[in-house]
């Protein structure tokens, strides 16, 4: 059997429903007459579940799961993978610091830009952004050096 | 109506004021920008430059969000004419008669037609606006909770049945996203519900890290650098001009897109999308020439262009006079409203008549001011898209990170948006659209409050939602849409969302 696009998506639909009823263990359903915290979710939870299994049973209409293409993934890994990194040091290394080494990263290890032009462009768009927020008064967290 | 105009000059003296018309011109400036760049919809736009309206009150900060969005749906055309890149999704039937005039050298002519006609129809859209908002609040004052369940019952399913993609898929987002909106804390007992003991998560997920991940980062790990070229030249000044032969063939396209835009606007899903399709196919049913579509018609730039403009007008009046989104985009700048002080809803044209009406006010001057910007600045924005992408896209992450850090102050947002974002670029893989998800967040405290409610007023009784003429009416117009999609569902014949999929799905290649 060819494992389709909606197979995957249908299954995860499911194990999503069934991980929402596990998770909604503890909260009261309530009556009809009074709806508890619990009403909604587990209705909810329970349409997830089924629609998840129409997608599974309509599922031979929709692409091989194969056929989806993942070559952008090559791309979309390592930027995440800075993202994440640059998310992790946020509050700890602070505004301009983060931005600054994410942006750089980004160009030289993703881009393969010259670390000139990586370094000098990361360095005046964080300033710049850092000005502009200051301005307009956004929060933005400072790091050991007070920026 | 003698009320209406002394409200409206009410609302000129507010946009009027030079404070205000520096952040409408504001607005305008950034949502041109927003469309010309593709990767960047209106909504990340939107998204991302929430926080920088906190300094702001109510009525500066809902206008400068606003002009963002109409303000992209003038500047998606430009790439679209002149490079066949729409940068915005409602730009797509653009390109194919866009990019052939400007093939021929008539580009110019093309921008010109577009600027104008969303001119007009923007223009139109907000008469409208004006007239109808005013009474439909007035109406929507007398909604009790089982209207207002039914009502948003009939948005999702409207969504679901207007979507491009299939009715299924619709809804499993749009549940989804209710789904994410039963985080935090139960308004009507206090429990704590998947929240995880993080305290940031009391108050629920907010809209801003969903839709900034969904649609900014999910965009941006969805587009591998290489591929997105950006070779362009920009038309002169003196080639803007359209021969009067051009005008004409525009003339009546420009006022059927308006008044078709207008309708669709005020429906439930991605109207300003599915209003420049249907424009496209109207104009090329009425024509006498419909060969000529495809190789450079004027009426398939001057239909889609103005429906998709007056669409995004339309959008304005449920959230307005309702309350209610009608998309992702209406969604945001009603949390934006919130996050003010300010409910959107039946109550907003009495209690902050100030904000409505100086928002109407300010959409007749941005929509002045983006006819003023679009032309004679069209190299300045064309040039912008010389800046490599590959330059372009961390500074979006950038700033994808510090807006959603700045809403509440919180990492965790931050953690949630790149969560949402890695979701984005799974539903796209997949042929899901994120946008009902956004959409049944921010419905889910709402119709779940109107639900509760319903049931303690009949004591449980769910007939309730049919013994209200209203509701009833509600609840009818929602079966007949779901018959109509079982039914070419079952019969497995081609309805116009087949064909209109078909033809997004090839367009967008």
């Amino acid at each position: 059997m060819t494992i389709r696009a909606d197979h995957v998506a249908g299954a995860a639909l499911i194990a999503t429903g069934l991980l929402i009823f596990a998770l909604s263990g503890d909260l009261p359903f309530g009556t009809l007459a009074f709806p508890g915290a619990g009403f909604l979710p587990k209705i909810i939870a329970a349409f997830i579940v089924a629609m998840g299994a129409l997608l599974v049973a309509g599922a031979a209409r929709s692409a091989p799961f194969r056929a989806l293409g993942w070559d952008d993934l090559k791309h979309a890994a390592p930027v995440l993978a800075i993202a994440v990194a640059a998310t992790a040091l946020y509050t700890q290394l602070g505004f301009a610091v983060t931005l600054v080494l994410m942006i750089f990263a980004l160009l030289v290890l993703v881009e393969r830009k010259k670390l000139v032009a990586a370094g000098s462009y990361s360095v005046i768009v964080v300033a710049l952004a850092y000005v502009l927020f200051t301005v307009l008064r956004a929060p933005i967290p400072a790091g050991p050096f007070g920026f | 109506m003698e009320g209406t105009i002394d409200s409206l000059l009410l609302g000129f003296s507010v946009a009027f004021r030079p404070d205000v018309l520096v952040y409408a011109f504001l607005g305008c400036l950034v949502g041109t920008l927003v469309g010309v760049l593709p990767g960047i919809g209106p909504l990340t736009g939107i998204s991302i430059l929430l926080p920088v309206t906190f300094g702001l009150d109510a009525t500066k900060a809902v206008i400068m969000l606003a002009g963002i969005y109409y303000g992209s749906q003038y500047g998606g055309s430009t790439t679209s004419i002149l490079m066949r890149i729409p940068g915005e999704a409602s730009s797509v039937m653009t390109c194919i008669d866009g990019y052939a005039m400007a093939r021929r050298g008539r580009g110019g002519a093309a921008l010109c037609i577009a600027a104008g006609g969303s001119f007009v129809a923007g223009t139109f859209g907000l008469i409208v606006l004006t007239i109808v908002a005013p009474p439909l609040a007035a109406f929507a004052v007398r909604f009790g909770p089982p209207e207002y369940a039914a009502l948003l019952v009939l948005g999702l399913i409207f969504l679901s049945y207007m979507s491009s993609t299939s009715l299924l898929r619709t809804l499993v987002m749009a549940v989804v996203g209710l789904m994410l909106g039963m985080v935090g804390i139960d308004s009507m007992t206090g429990h704590f519900r998947y929240s995880f003991d993080l305290p940031e998560l009391g108050d629920g997920i907010g809209i801003v890290p969903v839709a900034v991940g969904l649609f900014g980062l999910g965009e941006i790990l969805s587009t591998p650098s290489a591929k997105v070229v950006s070779d362009v030249a920009a038309p002169r000044l003196r080639e803007l001009l359209p021969t009067r032969q051009e005008w004409r063939q525009s003339a009546m396209p420009i006022l059927r897109g308006s008044v078709l835009g207008f309708f669709v606007g005020i429906i439930p899903g991605s109207a300003h999308i599915i209003s420049s399709f249907l424009s496209y196919a109207l104009e090329r049913r009425l024509s006498k020439h419909p060969e000529e579509f495809g190789k450079g018609a004027v009426a398939g730039v001057a239909g889609p262009e103005s429906a998709n403009n007056s669409a995004s007008t339309g959008a304005f009046v449920p959230m307005l006079a309702l309350g209610v989104p009608t998309g992702p985009i209406t969604a945001v700048l009603i949390g934006a409203l919130a996050i003010h002080g300010v409910a959107a809803g039946p109550n907003l044209v009495s209690e902050h008549p100030d904000v409505f009406w100086g928002f109407v006010a300010s959409m007749y001057v941005g929509n002045l001011m983006l006819l003023a910007l679009n032309l004679p600045l069209v190299g300045l924005f064309v040039s912008v898209l010389r800046i490599p992408y590959s330059y372009l896209y961390p500074l979006i992450i950038m700033f994808c990170i510090v807006g959603v850090y700045a809403v509440n102050n919180s990492i965790v947002d931050v953690w949630i948006m790149l969560i949402m974002g890695v979701l984005g670029y799974g539903l796209r893989k997949f042929g899901f659209d994120p946008a009902p998800l956004v959409l049944g967040l921010v419905i889910a405290p709402i119709f779940e409050l109107s639900l509760r409610q319903s049931l303690i007023m009949s004591n449980g009784d769910y007939l309730i939602f049919l013994q209200r003429p209203v509701s009833l009416a509600l609840v009818a117009v929602s079966a007949g849409l779901l018959l109509l999609a079982a039914k070419s569902y079952v019969l497995r014949r081609k309805d116009w969302r087949a064909s209109l999929a078909e033809a997004e799905a090839g367009e967008a290649q």
